[in-house]
């Protein structure tokens, strides 16, 4: 056995999917061979489907509608997945004030704002001045306009975040911005920032300062699209705190005067090389700051929810076998309406057999239809899904099907034709003349 | 095949319950025969015919077709034996609408051993063109009328050239017209290629064309044998 997995570990992957794919079949394939062996009964099965079309059709479409919502949603959650780990990959290494890395995580990476104790000067000068730190940026969160969160942070932030900009210039004074691709401003426009974000912000908190969108970021895929980013000493200008430098100095952006930093509720750190970011965390994590992998903190979220995928697709096979079962009884009363020619079939001598591959052809033709416009009505389900996904998490969700989706709809075809014997064995076992007469 | 000669023998079938349905103490056809049953509805003749086709099960004698005893087959057995010796031919014609002519009357090609496929085509299409549906046998039976369609259904008794013709109230859902002519084709049809011919029927004009009327009354043949 564990020879079998040593070789199985060694097979490419796509040709571990495909031959997947073929063992999910090869029990609806083998049964169709047996049962149909020496026999031609494909155009009575023609006949039958085409005599109750309308019938047959609504028996595909509740086969379709629960194999589409079920690969829908499996396919939906691996997107999700896969969107909120886009969103969170250019965040390498957050610090900030101890406390839970969930909540931290979605603050600072997926903008969900949450009172949070500062890291001060000291602590920043330390984060910022350390040998192996490339980039270290405040991110500090509070206001907002609309429905878009303001981050005071600096420029090579947002380059390290967007890269280059799509249109415009980064900010170059404290009421300048740049403006997230979704963001409901253009370049020229000049806004006010309320103090809070949601229903509870204070549109007048900050009367008197307006800033202008002088540039406007690409699309990441993520809820900084919706964000509006300013200079962090904006943020601290507007809340009446000191500008992060000497008096007199109005520069902005780092290095920034440990003296007159006042705060900020997290700082992103990108290392310049990969293993000091684990140097970095280590040294970080101690009583005063707080410092983690997003990356690695999604991936023990998504690891916990493992087991609720898994949970998920059983019951999306389950809940399909059940609809399927419902379909398969509703055949049994179907073969009825059929009874008549089955009955003559077997009066003319035909094999029990034959009949039996008629009724069984005509129960998987129906679910294999079901099945394959199953996957269509997926597609769409998932298309339609990852737009309202999108457009509620701001994370850019671009689910498509993939083979575990097809694994699991040849499963499902196979269990239900292997299901379809019983109808088939229902058909033959009624009794000819009383079926004759009609 | 030879065609066999029928003997039944202290023939008993019951129905539900163990009631009793028909009993026929001695009937012998011979070969080449072409024989009316009557009597009246509910009376048993259609259970004859069942009987004599090995679709119900004796429940004691003996229905003997040359040496193959119907009485003592299973059910694959007589199935068997109806597939290769039988054609059938039914009051209301049970065609399969959505197929066409020829592919109702070559129905048997698609259960039958892949040797005999082919006869049974050649069978159903030179039966078609006997009975003048030859033009029509690529044209859904849905279209066709109830004599047309038991022209059909003739063909499909006879695609597979079997020694015994079976029909069971074959003119009773015809017109004048279109009942006689069919009587005509099956008595001659009978007759020319030496086919043993059975039909329950209340039809005169087919009694008139049989060379022996046997009277089913109360589940009993009773006169004629």
């Amino acid at each position: 056995m564990r020879a079998f997995f040593d070789l199985w570990d060694q097979v490419p992957v796509a040709l571990q999917d495909v031959l997947l794919m073929c063992v999910l079949l090869a029990p609806a394939v083998v049964a169709g061979i047996v049962v149909m062996r020496g026999y031609r009964p494909l155009q009575l099965v023609g006949a039958m489907l085409w005599r109750y079309r309308w019938t047959n059709a609504l028996f595909v479409a509740l086969i379709a509608v629960s194999v589409g919502i079920g690969v829908g949603l499996i396919a939906q959650e691996r997107g999700l997945r896969k969107g909120t780990a886009r969103a969170a990959e250019k965040f390498d290494l957050v610090v900030s004030a101890p406390g839970s890395e969930v909540q931290m995580l979605l603050a600072a990476v997926y903008l969900q704002p949450v009172d949070v104790p500062l890291i001060d000067g000291p602590t920043w000068e330390k984060i910022a001045t350390h040998e192996n730190v490339a980039l270290a940026a405040p991110i500090a969160y509070g206001d907002s306009f609309g429905a878009s969160p303001i981050i005071g942070t600096t420029a090579p932030f947002v380059t390290h975040l967007a890269g280059e900009l799509a249109g415009g210039r980064m900010f170059a004074s404290l009421n300048e911005a740049v403006a997230g691709a979704r963001a409901p401003l253009g370049v020229g426009d000049t806004f006010t920032p309320a103090h809070g974000i949601g229903d509870s912000a204070e549109s007048d908190a900050h009367a008197g300062h307006s800033l202008t969108v002088v540039g406007r970021m690409p699309a990441t895929g993520s809820p900084w699209d919706k964000a509006i980013l300013v200079p962090v000493e904006s943020v601290w200008s507007v809340h009446g705190l000191a500008s992060g430098h000497a008096p007199g100095d109005d520069r902005i952006g780092p290095p920034f005067d440990p003296a007159f930093f006042p705060g900020t509720p997290a700082v992103l750190v990108r290392a310049d090389q990969l293993w000091a970011n684990y140097a970095l965390r280590s040294e970080f994590t101690s009583e005063r700051t707080m410092a983690f992998f997003p990356g690695a903190v999604l991936a023990s979220l998504h690891a916990m929810l493992g087991d609720v995928r898994q949970v998920m697709s059983v019951m999306a096979v389950l809940t399909q076998v059940l609809v399927a079962a419902g379909v398969l009884a509703g055949l049994v009363v179907l073969t009825r309406l059929y009874a008549r020619r089955l009955a003559l079939l077997r009066a003319l001598g035909a094999p029990d057999r034959f009949v039996f591959a008629v009724v069984w052809c005509y129960a998987a033709a129906l679910i294999s239809a079901g099945a394959v416009l199953g996957v269509a009505v997926g597609l769409l389900a998932v298309e339609a899904i990852s737009r309202v996904v999108t457009a509620r998490t701001d994370i850019l969700v671009e689910a498509s099907l993939a083979w575990p989706e097809f694994h699991l709809v040849a499963g499902f075809v196979s269990l239900t034709v292997l299901l379809a014997l019983l109808p088939a064995f229902n058909a033959v076992s009624r009794n000819i003349i009383t079926d004759l007469r009609g | 095949m030879s065609i066999p000669h029928l003997r039944v023998r202290d023939l008993t079938v019951t129905g539900d319950g163990g009631r009793l349905l028909l009993s026929v103490n001695a009937l012998d056809i011979a070969p080449g025969s072409r024989i009316g049953i009557r009597g009246p509805s509910g009376a048993g003749k259609s259970t004859l015919l069942h009987a004599i086709a090995g679709l119900v099960r004796a429940a004691s004698g003996a229905v003997r077709w040359g040496e193959a005893d119907l009485a003592a087959m299973n059910d694959a057995e007589r199935a068997r034996f109806r597939r290769e010796h039988v054609g059938l031919i039914f009051q209301d014609f049970l065609l399969f609408e959505e197929l066409s002519a020829a592919g109702n009357a070559a129905l048997a090609a698609a259960f039958s051993a892949s040797s005999r496929r082919g006869a049974i085509r050649a069978g159903a299409d030179a039966m078609l063109g006997h009975l003048g549906l030859s033009d029509h046998s690529k044209r859904s039976v849905s279209t066709f009328s109830g004599g047309e369609r038991q022209r059909v259904a003739v063909s499909r008794a006879l695609a597979g050239d079997p020694a015994i013709i079976l029909a069971d109230e074959p003119t009773a859902s015809l017109d004048r017209a279109a009942a006689d002519r069919l009587i005509d084709d099956l008595a001659k049809l009978a007759s020319d290629r030496g086919k043993t011919l059975v039909a329950v029927s209340h039809d005169a004009a087919l009694h008139a064309r049989m060379d022996r009327v046997l009277d089913v009354v109360d589940g009993v043949l009773v006169a004629g044998a």
